[in-house]
């Protein structure tokens, strides 16, 4: 829902925030948990400070945002040919749906603790709970996609003398492109909870689970909330900024927003 | 005689991948490179299955995984269409929260564990408040879309035929919002069913089917994992077919607000 900017929004929002932190701060100074385990804000933005300082936070937030965009490359690769073939070929979805609508429904951090066993702890596992959450929100909504298009397109294409290969590239693709960027946007959204929990759980060396995870072993509440602090900020920025720019930059475009709807 | 030969092939289709699933795996659990005791073949994993079923198991950590479930989803139902309407009537309850709740949707509720145990201890409580915090988001804001959709027409017209406040908003906005909340409480519901296994792994809680998959790692017990979600898959498709599209084909098709 687009919200239109105004100054007394913007100052309600910023009183908003302020509320929020002078109620954290109470709440951290009042002695209900221990310092160790609320750190009052000064201590929070100086854990954030000096694991920006020493150059450890963004090599954590790096490795595991690279862990996200290449669980989702890997993802895209099996996920667009087969929501494709799925739409298109009548026994290729007789075939997978039963399948998909089985494994999609199941947790993809449910597999951690066997993938651990399979592979091992770190980077693989980490990465393959990545591919299986990323992989079923985009094989359903290319699957979507392709049945949704009008057969009338289609059979025009044909009847310009337009071949199989022609008529995928210059009519199935393009329709069939809002949905699959409406699928990147809930794949990452899958995907940025499982790296989040494969890192919990598989304990790779970096990452910004495994900061996590660390601190809680030291008691570092500070250090943890830096952490939360930088997840939720990367979180945001790919939502608003990056998948906002893309959207804007095909689907609005070509005017079919009505057609991504989710 | 031909409505039989279709229902033939259409049950044969339907077993066909799991059938071509289920030889791909015994091959390779008979002639891969893992050891049986990581991969095991589907016969023991079906004997586990079983094995587990009788004992009970599989149904005490079933129970206590939908308990937890049930009671996290209802606490993040109630709070997100409380703060839900709430935003969506008054603007500055608005203006004051929008600015959280979309700093603090973006992370993964997930994260937060570590810090619910350093907080309330391992167990059934931080597992419930996580599960119900990390949903309470899609109801939150799927409500408060719902208040503000609610077309202003028809609360002025409400209004100059007297509705009092109660009135206006159960028998007016409670109806216009209604199928945005549910598909909120669906999404809700998605979320807290995604997360609340990692979350048994982590808070160690005493019953679960996580907490199954996570003990068994420990002994390596693939068949005990692999029968866990089994039933892991069996809930979320029965949470899928029976809840979800039953929900949705009560209210809001019904209504005719969606076509189904």
């Amino acid at each position: 829902m687009k919200i239109a900017f105004s100054w007394r929004a913007f100052w309600r929002g910023a009183a908003g925030l302020a509320f929020l932190l002078l109620v954290w701060e109470v709440f951290a100074r009042s002695g209900f948990f221990s310092r160790a385990l609320s750190p009052p804000l000064g201590s929070i933005a100086n854990a954030l400070w000096q694991t920006f300082a020493d150059g450890s936070m963004p090599q954590h937030a790096l490795v595991t945002l690279g862990r996200v965009l290449l669980g989702i490359a890997l993802s895209c690769l099996i996920a667009i040919p087969l929501g494709m073939l799925m739409g298109r070929v009548r026994a290729m979805e007789r075939f997978f749906l039963p399948l998909v609508s089985v494994l999609m429904p199941i947790p993809s951090l449910a597999w951690v603790p066997l993938f651990i066993l399979w592979f091992g702890i770190g980077n693989i596992s980490t990465i393959l709970v990545v591919i299986y959450a990323a992989t079923f929100p985009m094989v359903y909504n290319v699957w979507t996609g392709v049945r949704s298009i009008n057969p009338l397109w289609l059979r025009a294409a044909s009847a310009m003398g337009a071949n199989r290969r022609a008529s995928f590239w210059k009519v199935v693709w393009p329709a069939a492109l809002p949905f699959v960027i409406t699928g990147l946007r809930l794949s990452f959204g899958r995907a940025w909870i499982a790296v989040v929990g494969g890192e919990l759980l598989a304990s790779p060396v970096w990452g910004l689970g495994k900061v996590i995870f660390e601190a809680k072993e030291f008691l570092n509440a500070d250090v943890m909330l830096a952490a939360l602090i930088v997840i939720g900020a990367l979180g945001l920025s790919f939502e608003r900024v990056v998948f906002q720019a893309l959207e804007a930059r095909t689907i609005a475009r070509w005017g079919m927003v009505a057609a991504a709807k989710r | 005689m031909s409505g039989l030969k279709s229902i033939g092939a259409n049950a044969l289709w339907l077993a066909a991948p799991f059938v071509a699933v289920a030889v791909v795996w015994e091959l390779w659990a008979r002639l891969g490179s893992f050891p049986p005791k990581l991969f095991p073949s589907l016969i023991t994993v079906a004997d586990t299955f079983v094995r587990l079923a009788i004992s009970g198991v599989l149904w005490a950590a079933t129970e206590a995984t939908l308990v937890r479930l049930v009671l996290g989803f209802v606490l993040a139902a109630v709070v997100g269409v409380i703060v839900g309407i709430l935003m969506g009537r008054y603007q500055w309850v608005e203006d004051l929260l929008v600015p959280i709740v979309s700093m603090i949707y973006p992370i993964p509720g997930l994260a937060y564990a570590p810090l619910f145990v350093l907080w309330f201890g391992l167990g059934d409580l931080p597992s419930v408040l996580l599960v119900a915090v990390a949903s309470c988001f899609a109801v939150i804001i799927n409500t408060w879309k719902g208040v503000r959709a609610v077309k202003p027409i028809w609360i002025r017209a409400a209004e100059s035929m007297g509705a009092r406040d109660r009135q206006l908003f159960r028998l007016v906005i409670l109806p216009a919002a209604l199928p945005y909340i549910l598909t909120g409480l669906r999404l809700g519901l998605a979320q807290a069913w995604r997360i609340l296994v990692a979350v048994e792994m982590l808070m160690s809680v005493s019953r679960g089917l996580g907490w199954m998959i996570f003990g068994a790692q420990e002994f390596l017990a693939t068949d005990v994992m692999l029968s866990s979600i089994a039933a892991i898959g069996f809930i979320g498709v029965l949470l899928e077919k029976q809840v979800f599209e039953r929900l949705e084909r009560y209210t809001v098709v019904r209504w005719g607000m969606l076509t189904a």
